[in-house]
């Protein structure tokens, strides 16, 4: 798996392809809560490009998605595959995370997202 | 068919990628070929983090046997036994972080259960069941390993 760090404007977009495991996870993890501890207001995760995501993938999401409510900054992922947002529905998180369609409803949209009560 | 590998997660999308051929020889549909692999590795990743706490110097076993209705997924470890009231799913409600593997495994598979004969270590037995089929269709369901 890779991750690439790129800045649109007030959003860092976090470009990653393919696996996210157990393996790769604290890679992810490390870029993406690394970015929100530096102070990043919106973070977005591209998710074009990731083959598969397993319960250690999702745990990161969902770390940096409390992390994000901490701050009381903005976070969502776009561009997911259907196994990606399978995993999500089953663990029925797919209700929880800001999802978009691709990179440009992301841009207009992750300023909106609203606090989830849950968290 | 049987994999031996170490205990390094380095290693978890060989046994995926063996899964999901195997499963598609089988006659799996392409969309359970994908959950399959998913529960082993979850079960497997879960080896790993939790029986051999990390290590890499630990040894996985993964048996794989196709009948003609289901395939059958044997994970077998050599780290001292865990408790299975520990491995079972969580509740969904709460929305944190971890605990999720154990669900994916009894998510996908048929059945899942621990072997208490096997004193070795933790053997893992998991079942998953073809899709009924048309009399006379794919002839691969009836490969064996």
């Amino acid at each position: 798996m890779k991750v690439l760090v790129r800045k649109v404007d007030l959003v860092s977009i976090l470009d990653c392809s393919g696996d996210v495991d157990l393996y790769s996870s604290p890679d992810l993890r490390e870029k993406l809560l690394g970015e929100m501890k530096s102070g990043a207001p919106n973070v977005l995760i591209n998710m074009t490009e990731v083959t598969y995501i397993d319960s250690s993938g999702i745990a990161t999401l969902v770390e940096a998605l409390q992390l994000s409510r901490q701050k009381q900054t903005h976070f969502g992922l776009f561009g997911l595959r259907n196994n990606a947002r399978s995993v999500l529905e089953l663990a029925r998180l797919h209700k929880v995370f800001a999802l978009f369609d691709n990179e440009k409803e992301a841009l207009e949209k992750i300023s909106t997202i609203q606090p989830f009560a849950g968290l | 068919m049987r994999i031996v590998i170490s205990s390094h997660p380095r290693l978890l999308n060989v046994l995926r990628s063996v899964v999901k051929y195997r499963a598609q020889q089988a006659g799996f549909p392409e969309s359970d070929v994908d959950w399959l692999a998913m529960a082993i590795d979850e079960a497997a990743a879960n080896v790993i983090r939790h029986a051999y706490k990390n290590s890499h110097e630990g040894k996985l076993a993964l048996i794989i046997q196709a009948f003609p209705d289901r395939m059958e997924f044997i994970l077998e470890d050599w780290a001292p036994k865990v408790n299975p009231e520990k491995v079972k799913p969580r509740p969904l409600d709460e929305v944190r972080p971890g605990g999720l593997g154990t669900f994916f495994m009894h998510s996908f598979m048929d059945s899942c259960c621990f072997d208490d004969n096997f004193d070795a270590g933790n053997r893992l037995i998991m079942v998953k069941y073809l899709p009924r089929k048309a009399s006379g269709s794919d002839e691969s369901t009836s490969q064996k390993s």
